[in-house]
C-alpha cells in the first residue's frame, strides 16, 4: 500500500509498484478494436507505460499529449497509456486530439492489471480507478524506472522517464 | 444466465433480471460528482434504469437522447442512465449532447451491479460491461417492468418502459 494525495486529500493505493530490476507482470488488457492485448505482445521493444485514472480528464490528457510527441520521435519505443476508461472514450479522445502515436489500453473487463501493479486507488473519490504511474520497461519486460505521482492531479517527471528510455 | 447477440454472435450474461414483482437489489454507483449513490436515495419516486454498454457508442447516445427528452417534458420523472463508462465520458457526452435531465451513473468502482442485476457480458465482444437492458421500479422499490434487449446493437422497446414509468 502506498500513499499519494487526490486533490491535496490522501488516497491509498492497492500495493506497490513492480520493483525495479524485476520482471514486470504479465497483463490482460483491452486494446481500441476490442482485442486482448498482454505484455508479451510488445516484446522485444522498449515500454513506456503511462497509467492514469482517465483520458477525459485534464492532466491524464496533457500527459497523453506529451507522451504521443515523444513516442512519434522514438519509434523504437512502444507508448502504453493504460487507464479503466471504456476502449470506446480513449478511440474518442485520440481521435479528437489526432493522437496516433501511443497505444491506448483499458481495463474494461477487469482490474487485475491495476491490482498486479499495485496502482488501484482503494479510497478517494476516485477509488476504483488508478493511480497515476509510469514505468519504463526493457526489450525483456524488466523494470528499468517507475514513478508513482505523489499527487495525481499533477504530470509525471517526463524527463526521468524519457532518460531511462534512452 | 440468459443468451443474446451482439452483432449476430452469441453472448451471454451472468445471470438474469430482477423478476417482476420481486423488490430491486439495492446497488451503490458513482454520479457525475463522483458521489455514491444508492437505490435508496430514490426512494418514494418510479425509476427507469435504462442499463447498457457503453455512452460512447451509437445505440446508447440514441436511447440517452430519447429518454433525455422524455424527461425533459415530465421533470418529476427518475431516468437513471447505468454504464461502466467512467463518469468523466458520461458527463462528456452529457455536456455535448445537451442530455442533463437524466442522470447517468457509472459502474467505476466495481462491477456489482452489474452482477446483481444479472447483466454483466461474460463473453464476447463486450465482455465485462454490461448488455443492454431497461428496468422500471416503483416508489417501494418493486420491480414493474424489464426488458432485456436480445440483440444489444439494437435499441429497447422505449413505449413500453415510459408506459411502465407511468
Amino acid at each position: 500500500m502506498a500513499n499519494v494525495l487526490f486533490k491535496g486529500t490522501p488516497a491509498h493505493t492497492s500495493g506497490e509498484l513492480p520493483k525495479v530490476g524485476s520482471k514486470a507482470p504479465d497483463f490482460k488488457l483491452t486494446a481500441g478494436d476490442l482485442s486482448e492485448v498482454s505484455l508479451a505482445n510488445f516484446k522485444g521493444k522498449k515500454k513506456l507505460l503511462s497509467i492514469a485514472h482517465s483520458l477525459d480528464t485534464g492532466t491524464c490528457a496533457d500527459a497523453t499529449k506529451r507522451f504521443n510527441d515523444f513516442a512519434k520521435n522514438h519509434p523504437d519505443v512502444v507508448v502504453l497509456v493504460v487507464t479503466a476508461d471504456l476502449p470506446f472514450a480513449q478511440s474518442r479522445f485520440c481521435t479528437g486530439e489526432g493522437l496516433k502515436n501511443v497505444v491506448t489500453l483499458s481495463m474494461m473487463r477487469d482490474r487485475h492489471f491495476a491490482k498486479d501493479y499495485g496502482v488501484l486507488l482503494t479510497d478517494s473519490p476516485i477509488a476504483g480507478l488508478c493511480a497515476r504511474s509510469t514505468l519504463v520497461l526493457d526489450e525483456n519486460d524488466k523494470v528499468l524506472y517507475t514513478q508513482l505521482g505523489p499527487e495525481i492531479t499533477v504530470e509525471p517527471d517526463y524527463d526521468k522517464a524519457f532518460a531511462a528510455l534512452k | 444466465m440468459a443468451d443474446i447477440t451482439h452483432r449476430g454472435n452469441p453472448v451471454h450474461t451472468i445471470g438474469e433480471l430482477p423478476a417482476v414483482g420481486n423488490t430491486a437489489p439495492d446497488f451503490r454507483l458513482t454520479d457525475a460528482n463522483l458521489n455514491d449513490v444508492s437505490l435508496a436515495d430514490f426512494r418514494g419516486k418510479k425509476k427507469l434504469l435504462n442499463i447498457f454498454p457503453s455512452i460512447d457508442t451509437p445505440t446508447c447516445a440514441l436511447s440517452t437522447r430519447k429518454f433525455n427528452e422524455y424527461a425533459t417534458k415530465h421533470p418529476n420523472a427518475v431516468i437513471l442512465m447505468v454504464s461502466a463508462d467512467l463518469p468523466f465520458a458520461q458527463q462528456h457526452f452529457c455536456s455535448v449532447e445537451n442530455t442533463h435531465n437524466v442522470k447517468t451513473l457509472s459502474m467505476m468502482r466495481d462491477r456489482h451491479f452489474a452482477k446483481d442485476y444479472g447483466v454483466l457480458l461474460l463473453d464476447g465482444l463486450y465482455q465485462g460491461i454490461t448488455a443492454r437492458a431497461i428496468v422500471v421500479i416503483d416508489e417501494n422499490d418493486k420491480v414493474v417492468y424489464t426488458e432485456l434487449v436480445p440483440e444489444i446493437r439494437q435499441e429497447p422497446n422505449y413505449d413500453q418502459a415510459l408506459a411502465a414509468l407511468k
